[in-house]
């Protein structure tokens, strides 16, 4: 076992394992900082960045009771004013929720939900999740990457299959204990720039048990693995947006910032804005 | 998990761990009697039992004692749920303010209300206030005052956290400190500089969306907990049950917040640490604290201690009693604790320090012989200097003891990796005209290349390093004559190239912020095999410092230094040279090694809340275990909402206050202690002075009624 105590699995650190199991040791396990730039350029990589870290600040404004007039975008921010145009053109009649009156839908926004999973915990922090009044448990997560990513790399992605998953284990604590039966569950991805265009996922007893069984899978192999076998990725590609390329001896310049990958990163800056909300001054703190 | 937890508790504790979600205890008793154990395994308890862990609240005064919380949330075996929230009142005043801006930002004075907040880190409050008040000084402002200007600048921002704090008028800092002095006439003045500096400060924040944390608090309290309903509705809504440790460390505001909450809570679990109170430094009120038991239908007192034995409780008592003798009146024989003091304390003493530390050492090593585990152990002293640190570490090593020194984290800028990345950055960036030293650059040579000795970085940095025209210029290795290559050697002079090659390159291409250029030269260089940085994880984490450092700080002041024309990167390098920033490293952690004798500032060690076996205290004489520091433009017990406006600070408040301090202290060092506490005397201390501060006097008049101590008078 080479986990520290109290590990904590989320999707973000499992797609990093299954993406590069060296990865996984340097960045969770031994905590190393290498802090190479991930993206050419680095400013827009940046600024993309945290124009969807506002993007979710916003809507999570307006689900918490804010009007939403009174969510100001500057109009010099082109692409936020958009995106945040696109959102409030939805009249809140997200995918999935078109015809349930709104009064008999409960909303929960940025909620984290956890479960024990092979001995460990997993972990996954939502962006919203609605209940219908017919008991249906539909999953939100909002996406600001460049381009639309195609379904299959999404059905791909950890997150599809951990969001579910983790709702259905841990989800009877928004049905006042009653159990969540996959069927019930669907996941959609909104597209702040194609906002006619989300992508949702059904989710059935099936899926879940294959879930099940693979989360678990993996876990166990994570914390059987000894040190050494955190090998390097084969998949050079990996290397292209990871800082860790000059460690691993993987190149010496970050890839072209195209916008799919970005979201990988963007979890992470909402990861580093959730870590700062916790730190305020040195000393009062 | 919770199984497991459970044996060993008593009666009282697992009453309230199992009673219904319903309901509000206050909680109080000494440090060391499970009151925390109660609380984290009440924690689990309400999640095990259906409570929505995202309706719980977990409050607590500064993260680190959070930790306990963090660990059991994070045990597979909880039930699976949502999760508690476990925030400070800065936390959650930040959390607020960032989600409720849109509602407050004009109310509060804010210039761009439609634009998003910025909020200030302590590092770029700094910045701003130094910006602001460095041409007052030119005027004239704190003619009078000697201390380092930086010191100046975190007193004014202390008032300002003070203030919002203790929820009283920023406007009122001035009138407030002079109107308790009573010394010197000039200090009126001082007083009144500190109140036009923090209102210019604040004046500034409010022109630029500028929110430092008196502001996140102030706004949090005043505008949204009090006069917007759509927060509190949110707040209410989304918590129903609380658990609140420690409040008795925090600041008069969270008391606030929890009195006017608290009948909304389904259920609350307050806990109170009595004789603590640490943080009155940084705004905290136990007293008010202990008035939220008024507020609880139930009280509920823990006063065996887990931790302590009887001859530690009776040595408590004894010192108590010498130390605050008003306070603590001798008891009828009947009603004191049975133990016998002596027991609990031994003490040695010498003529030299280095004599004392020696006998120190020694018995240490025998403790360690006779099975006690090292990490049982600690050295305490009111403040450890690098002297102190060094000596006795030294000691323990020679004696193949392990051992573990509290290190205050080397500034930021002292790194040897900063000089490195700063040093090059100057070179790329020939306009800033900030070109460093012959010395620096030597040095900078000496991290940047892999393999370079201080002899050949000296040789390599003479004769490739010029200024021109105040510009720094780098020479080629391929112009040295032959002689000179042949003693730096090929390999060093072609890695040389290599990073005058890139530094060229960057100089000419386009500008770009300093984070960024800092993280390519080390991604694309310092990093690479063959220069310094290669697989080097400290190095690494350092650069990782100082980048976020450098991008906190563009964050915040990019846009008005770009306004100004002001290169960010040389305002940074400015800002790093007169010590405002960088000044402060933030370690990922600063884990305990378990298996060493831990050496600490006695403060620091209480903070840790680790009870161990034995404790050494030393420097017992010393006058820092009574004396709070020197701050002359501002003041803890003032500037706090008990103190009464208009009332003299007097020489015999200081007196008193800080005897209650000193006791508070080493009560809370004796209950964490489990076997024995050694007084290390000598003479002499550090410096070769005789010094009998209270804390000696205190511990003179104990031991004469202790005559079988081991030991002799002191
Ligand atoms: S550089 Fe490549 S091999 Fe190294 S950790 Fe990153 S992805 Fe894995």
């Amino acid at each position: 076992m080479n986990l520290p105590d109290n590990f904590v699995f989320s999707q973000g650190n499992l797609q990093d394992y299954v993406d590069c199991k060296r990865r996984f040791q340097l960045r969770y396990i031994e905590r190393r900082s290498w802090p190479a730039i991930k993206a050419e350029p680095a400013l827009v990589h940046e600024e993309w960045m945290q124009l969807g870290a506002r993007f979710h600040r916003m809507v999570e404004q307006a689900l918490s009771g804010v009007p939403a007039e009174q969510i100001n975008v500057s109009p010099e921010d082109e692409k936020l004013s958009l995106w945040w145009r696109n959102y409030l053109s939805l009249h809140g009649k997200l995918t999935g929720i078109e015809n349930a009156p709104e009064e008999e839908l409960s909303f929960f926004p940025e909620l984290t939900l956890s479960a024990g999973v092979g001995g460990y915990r997993l972990l996954a922090k939502y962006d919203l999740i609605v209940i219908t009044s017919a008991g249906q448990l539909v999953i939100y997560d909002w996406k600001t990457s460049v381009k639309r990513p195609r379904r299959e790399w999404l059905a791909d992605r950890l997150q599809t299959r951990v969001y579910p998953y983790l709702l259905v284990r841990a989800g009877q604590t928004l049905t006042g204990g009653l159990p969540v039966p996959p069927e019930k569950v669907s996941m959609v991805y909104w597209f702040a720039g194609y906002p006619d265009d989300p992508e949702r996922f059904p989710y059935n007893q099936p899926a879940f048990e294959r879930d099940s069984s693979y989360l678990e899978g993996l876990i166990n192999e994570i914390s059987g693995l000894e040190p050494t076998q955190f090998t390097l990725t084969d998949v050079l590609q990996q290397c292209t947006y990871c800082q860790y390329r000059s460690l691993c001896d993987r190149g010496t310049r970050a890839g072209e910032f195209t916008g799919e990958e970005a979201e990988g990163t963007l979890a992470e800056l909402s990861d580093l804005l959730f870590d700062l909300d916790t730190i305020p001054e040195i000393g009062y703190d | 998990m919770l199984g497991k937890l459970i044996t060993g508790l008593t009666t009282t504790q697992l009453e309230i761990i199992e009673g219904p979600p319903a309901g509000h205890i206050f909680l109080e008793g000494p440090a060391g009697c499970g009151k925390t154990t109660t609380g984290v395994e009440r924690l689990a308890r309400l999640l095990e039992s259906g409570v929505r862990g995202d309706s719980l609240l977990v409050l607590v005064p500064q993260r680190a004692l959070g930790k306990p919380y963090y660990d059991v949330l994070h045990t597979p075996g909880l039930a699976a749920g949502g999760l508690p929230d476990v925030v400070t009142i800065g936390g959650l005043a930040r959390r607020m303010v960032e989600l409720f801006w849109p509602l407050a930002a004009e109310k509060a004075g804010f210039a761009h209300p439609e634009a998003p907040p910025t909020f200030l880190t302590l590092e770029t409050a700094q910045y701003y206030m130094a910006h602001l008040v460095r041409p007052k000084l030119a005027e004239g402002f704190f003619e009078t005052v000697v201390i380092d200007r930086n010191r100046l600048y975190s007193q004014i921002i202390d008032n300002l956290n003070k203030a919002a704090l203790n929820d009283f008028d920023h406007t009122e800092i001035g009138e407030r400190l002079k109107s308790a002095w009573v010394g010197e006439i000039s200090q009126l003045r001082v007083y009144d500089d500190a109140q036009q500096c923090a209102n210019i400060f604040r004046q500034y924040c409010l022109e630029h969306n500028l929110l430092d944390f008196s502001l996140q608090v102030e706004i949090f309290y005043r505008l949204l907990w009090q006069a917007e309903p759509l927060c509190q509705q949110y707040l209410k809504r989304t918590y129903h049950h609380l658990i609140a440790d420690n409040i008795e460390e925090n600041p008069p505001v969270a008391h606030q917040i929890l009195q006017d909450w608290l009948p909304d809570f389904d259920s609350a679990l307050l806990i109170f640490d009595q004789q603590a109170g640490y943080r009155v430094f940084l705004g905290a009120d136990p007293g008010q604290a202990s008035e939220l038991r008024r507020f609880c239908e139930r009280q509920v007192l823990f006063s065996e201690s887990f931790i302590t034995n009887p001859s530690l409780k009776s040595l408590e008592e004894a010192l108590q009693r010498v130390l605050q003798p008003e306070k603590n009146p001798a008891l009828p024989a009947s009603l004191e604790t049975p133990g016998d003091p002596s027991l609990a304390l031994s003490y040695s003493q010498a003529r030299y320090y280095p004599q004392m530390l020696d006998d120190i050492t020694d018995r240490i090593a025998d403790l360690i012989a006779q099975g006690t585990p090292a990490g049982e152990i600690v050295v305490l002293a009111p403040f450890l200097s690098d002297s102190l640190r060094y000596s006795l570490t030294y000691r323990l090593e020679a004696a193949g003891i392990p051992a573990r020194a509290y290190r205050p984290s080397r500034a930021l800028r002292d790194e040897p990796a900063t000089l490195c990345l700063l040093s090059l950055a100057a070179i790329a960036h020939p306009d800033w005209q900030m070109s460093p030293r012959k010395e620096d650059f030597t040095l900078t040579l000496l991290q940047a290349l892999d393999g370079l000795d201080l002899v050949r970085a000296r040789l390599l940095a003479d004769s490739v390093y010029r200024l021109k025209e105040g510009k720094p210029v780098l020479e080629s290795f391929a112009q040295l004559p032959a002689s000179k290559r042949e003693r730096i050697t090929y390999r060093i002079g072609e890695v040389y190239d290599r990073l005058r090659d890139w530094l060229e390159n960057a100089a000419s291409g386009p500008v770009e912020p300093l984070d960024h250029f800092i993280a390519r030269l080390f991604g694309e260089l310092l990093s690479q095999p063959g220069f310094g940085f290669h697989a080097d994880y400290k190095a690494a984490e350092v650069t990782a410092n100082l980048i976020e450092s450098v991008q906190k700080f563009r964050w915040v002041a990019g846009e008005p230094l770009q306004t100004e024309g002001i290169p960010l990167g040389r305002e940074y390098l400015q800002m790093v040279q007169d010590g405002v920033i960088a000044a402060t490293y933030v370690h990922s952690f600063q884990e305990v090694v378990a298996e060493a004798v831990f050496l600490s500032p006695a403060h620091t060690f209480l903070m840790q809340n680790r009870p161990v076996e034995y404790q050494f205290w030393l420097e017992i004489g010393s006058r820092n275990w009574f004396e709070r520091i020197s701050q002359p433009l501002t003041h803890p017990y003032v500037l706090s909402r008990r103190w009464e406006k208009g009332r003299s600070w007097t020489q015999s408040e200081e007196e008193r206050t800080s005897r209650e301090s000193m006791t508070h202290l080493v009560t809370g060092l004796i209950r964490r202690c489990r076997g024995q506490i050694h007084l290390g005397l000598s003479q002499l201390n550090e410096q070769g002075f005789e010094s009998r501060g209270p804390l000696l006097h205190a511990f003179d008049r104990l031991l004469r009624n202790l005559p079988e101590i081991e030991g002799g008078p002191v």
